[in-house]
């Protein structure tokens, strides 16, 4: 246990190096800032940009504080997803491939507290950075529209960061499997777009999906409450978490024997 | 001006973290050795492109040896 903190501990300090717990923060701040902030000035946007034939009367009904706050978070799972999966494709592929993990595993470190200390790393910045990112988000929609309550802020959270720590996951799975951090990016990444794409146009097929959290967080801003389907989803989103890490550490040790 | 003392409690915060943002990606760039692509053309694109341009240097720009 000790050397699993060990290595997490090295893990942070890595990114406290390159500035990761600096940028990926403020990203995920300015990421969901926005959208309550061009909302709340639309109108005075318009009128600065001009361009409007003299006389134009544009009407913009005032959203509700929960539209707006939803589609702040969908920011979180479509640009957000890009920066989670760029920053951590290359987690485990970049060390193998510069001879990083050879020096460490040379040690008595096992392979599993190696692949499981570096994906908590990056999960730890993750959750810290999203949950920074979206109470600001969630602040200034307060301040600019209404107050959301409190508690639902925290289910929502919970809700987005679970779906996003799968995500995570299976950027760290392809990381280990793959040899380039660019492929295990970009599949990655496909994999997150199809199952999201999936599982929202046939979301009466997949209730159970992990990508469906979103939706059902959304449905609890709305005031709807939260969906009998979550508990499904939830522990859906927990075991592929589980499963891929196991696989991940499964081929990286055969791969690291081989090498 | 008198609009934009009106906005100013709202926007000055936002201002701030992306001042910091170019800061760190520039001291970043000065420490760092090797850069993808030259390191004059990520400097012009930290200072010039808004938030987008540090964003980019911490995600692509960055050579991890």
């Amino acid at each position: 246990m000790s050397q699993w903190l060990t290595l997490l501990q090295k893990e942070t300090l890595e990114m406290w190096r390159n500035f990761k717990w600096i940028w990926v923060p403020i990203t995920f701040i300015l990421l969901g800032v926005k959208e309550p902030l061009t909302s709340y000035y639309m109108p005075q946007i318009l009128d600065a940009v001009g361009g409007l034939p003299e006389g134009a009367v544009i009407q913009i009904p005032t959203p509700s504080a929960a539209e707006v706050l939803i589609t702040g978070l969908g920011q979180y799972t479509t640009l957000g997803v890009l920066i989670i999966v760029l920053t951590t494709m290359g987690i485990i592929a970049s060390e193998r491939k510069s001879g990083v993990a050879a020096m460490i595993l040379v040690k008595p470190v096992s392979f599993q507290s190696f692949v499981t200390a570096k994906w908590a790393g990056s999960a730890l910045l993750m959750w810290i950075s999203f949950f920074i990112g979206y109470l600001a988000t969630w602040y200034y929609t307060g301040f600019l529209f209404e107050w959301i309550p409190f508690d639902q802020f925290l289910q929502t959270y919970f809700f987005y960061a679970l779906w996003l720590t799968v995500i995570l996951t299976i950027t760290v799975f392809c990381s280990a499997a793959l040899m380039s951090p660019g492929i295990a990016g970009f599949i990655s990444l496909a994999a997150a777009i199809v199952i999201s794409l999936v599982s929202n146009t046939l979301s009466n097929w997949f209730e159970w999906s992990p990508a469906q959290l979103t939706a059902y967080a959304n449905e609890v801003l709305i005031g709807q409450g939260i969906s009998d389907h979550s508990l499904p989803a939830g522990i859906l989103a927990v075991v592929c978490i589980i499963v891929l890490l196991s696989l991940s550490v499964l081929i990286f040790r055969k791969k690291e024997l081989a090498a | 001006m008198d609009q934009l003392a009106n906005y100013m409690p709202i926007l000055a915060p936002i201002a701030i973290i992306q001042l910091i943002l170019l800061i760190t990606a520039i001291i970043d760039l000065v420490r760092i050795e090797r850069t993808n692509g030259p390191k004059w053309l990520w400097a012009l694109i930290i200072l010039f492109i808004n938030i987008i341009g540090p964003i980019l240097y911490f995600v692509i720009g960055r050579r991890s040896n």
